[in-house]
């Protein structure tokens, strides 16, 4: 007999064994190959309610799944696995291991909002795919993207002075990506900057390097903006029940 | 007005509409219920809130009754049937199976429908697990104040299923049509749920969700507010493992079988032609239509008619109904009825 969703056997639940005999009968051998039963067999109700947790997330409640998200959008046209309104249906039934076969590919979302104007129930899956690669990386599932050590490094130098200074966010995005400081195009930049430069930018900017300056009264507005973003993070923390 | 009273079989939405309308215009009538109470199957079966109104049976249908049980122009014979009933448009005879004979000028027969019972779907687990409860069920946990309990030890449910489409659109049990109000009962009855006990989370396994026009809000409400779950799945069995309850079936989203535990499953009964309309048509010599309900005359032209002349119908005595519907119908064959025995006065339909 033709196997009709062949599509719908995975490699990895393929059990093949060596040497096993079960009940007497000897099952060793690609004769008697196991398919692993795809039955699911609960419901993880906490799953929706972490992510909702997450800034984005609020809304995926709401979905009822007619795929205006994935029809419109613009990385499913590229790769047909980017597959959104699959995505919040494994969030909305708690199918956790079949959404960490995707770890890989959730986080390409471009955020071009095509699917938030889609919407007819309002989800915002943009929003929904930010919480979920918020979601990864929180959980250990995915390590930080590049993006968020950016903000990273920005939101830490805002935090510190007030405000950015945009060489010592790229050394500091530099040395939290692992990337080398003199990179070809870095030095050919500052070459040209140099040779053009008015001496007084040049010299406000090496001002800048060297004392840091802070905006005026900044401390106690960078405490309760600090304050806020820890209890942020407390939160979240704790929905995904991190601490 | 001269004219002999007209005949209004059947107690509920249907009938007390058409009973409390004739009597606004004078006419008399007579109201033949077989069950010992008027109120029809809100009042009877104890449904909780209504929708769309959200107000309570006994409230809400409670007080149609009360409007028709103390009019002048309106006899009420409860538990008592028709047994015979002969003559034409305007000269009608019945005998009541108390022995009693009255005459009437018209007839309308307000006599609904009868709830699917759910023992004929064997495989989805009523009548074998206490835990399977219906719809029905549901209302009278909720309208006694009882609150939703499993019949089995009398605990909170943390996880219910409400099972759609149960009596309804299934060739294989003979019942092709779509009962029309269980999908919004549903919805409703799982945010009632929710509200009662937040903690418990309600799926809904549906094929379509038929929550038609403005009843879409229930959907709507029951997703956004109450975060019911809907999932695409038309369920294949429902076991025990001994403790919880098993649902299985296949989740059509993900192409995958789902055995999934739970605490309680409700199923969304359907609505059935009424059991007697196979002795009362013989009785009032009108036809019924291929499902068994009582088959319409003119869709348009005179509402309410039968295929007999002096005959009219109305509610879910022709399918599945509403009962702001039903009320209605039973208005309009009112109308229809009235007009009929005034002739004089009327254009002959």
């Amino acid at each position: 007999m033709p196997i009709h969703e062949q599509s719908l056997i995975r490699p990895e639940n393929l059990k093949t064994h060596d040497k096993l005999v079960l009940d007497g009968v000897d099952v060793s051998g690609h004769w008697s190959t196991f398919i692993e039963p795809r039955v699911v067999t609960d419901y993880n109700e906490a799953l929706q309610e972490e992510i909702a947790a997450l800034p984005g997330g609020e809304h995926i409640h709401r979905c009822w799944q007619c795929g205006s998200c994935t029809n419109s959008c613009t990385v499913n046209a590229v790769n047909p696995d980017f597959n959104p309104r699959f995505w919040i249906y494994l969030i909305r039934m708690g199918m956790e291991s079949e959404l960490l076969r995707d770890k890989d590919i959730i986080w390409q979302c471009v955020s071009c909002n095509k699917c938030t104007y889609a919407c007819p129930r309002d989800v915002f899956p943009e929003g929904v795919m930010k919480a979920t690669a918020h979601w990864l990386e929180l959980q250990g599932h995915t390590p930080k993207s590049k993006s968020t050590l950016f903000d990273e490094e920005f939101t830490e130098q805002v935090m510190a002075t007030g405000k950015i200074e945009e060489g010592r966010i790229i050394r500091g995005f530099f040395a939290k990506t692992g990337q080398a400081l003199m990179q070809d195009w870095l030095v050919e930049m500052a070459k040209r900057l140099a040779r053009r430069l008015p001496i007084k930018l040049g010299f406000l900017m090496g001002w800048a390097t060297i004392f840091r300056p802070r905006t005026r009264g900044w401390s106690r507005a960078g405490e309760a903006i600090e304050e806020y973003v820890h209890e942020q993070q407390a939160k979240q923390r704790k929905a995904l029940s991190l601490e | 007005m001269n004219s002999k009273p007209i005949l209004v079989v059947g107690g509920g939405p249907a009938g007390l509409a058409a009973a409390h309308a004739l009597a606004s215009v004078g006419q008399r009538s007579i109201v033949v219920e077989k069950e010992n109470r008027l109120g029809g199957a809100p009042i009877l079966s104890g449904y909780a809130k209504l929708v769309p109104s959200g107000e309570w049976a006994r409230d809400a249908i409670g007080g149609m009754v009360s409007r028709v049980e103390g009019n002048p122009l309106v006899e009420v014979r409860k538990g008592c049937r028709i047994e015979e009933f002969s003559g034409g448009p305007g000269d009608f005879t019945a005998r009541l199976s108390d022995g009693s004979t009255v005459e009437a000028g018209a007839a309308i027969l307000c006599t609904g429908f009868t709830h699917f019972d759910s023992v004929n779907k064997p495989e989805w687990g009523f009548g074998t697990f206490p835990d399977v409860v219906t719809t029905t069920q549901v209302e009278q946990m909720i309208s006694t104040g009882k609150g939703i309990r499993c019949p089995s030890d009398g605990r909170k449910p943390q996880r219910v299923a409400i099972l759609l489409c149960v009596g309804s659109r299934d060739r294989q049990i003979g019942r092709e049509w779509c009962s029309k109000i269980c999908c919004t009962v549903s919805c409703n009855i799982a945010m009632e749920i929710r509200e009662e006990l937040p903690d418990c989370h309600v799926y809904i396994y549906y094929m379509d969700i038929r929550t038609y026009g403005l009843n879409e809000t229930y959907y709507w409400r029951s997703q956004e507010e109450f975060k019911v779950k809907y999932i695409k799945a038309r369920i294949a069995e429902v076991t025990s493992d001994g403790q919880k309850l098993i649902v299985k079936g296949e989740d059509t989203l993900v192409k995958r079988p789902i055995t999934i535990p739970f605490d309680m499953v409700v199923h969304a009964i359907g609505m059935d032609p009424n059991v007697d309309n196979k002795t009362l048509a013989p009785i009032f010599g009108v036809g019924l239509q291929e499902h068994g309900h009582i088959a319409k005359g003119s869709a348009y032209g005179a509402l309410g008619e039968t295929s007999r002349a002096g005959v009219f119908v109305a509610g879910a005595a022709t399918g599945p109904e509403t009962i702001d519907d039903s009320i209605a119908q039973g208005k309009a064959a009112a109308m229809a009825a009235f007009a009929l025995v005034n002739q004089k006065t009327a254009v002959a339909a």
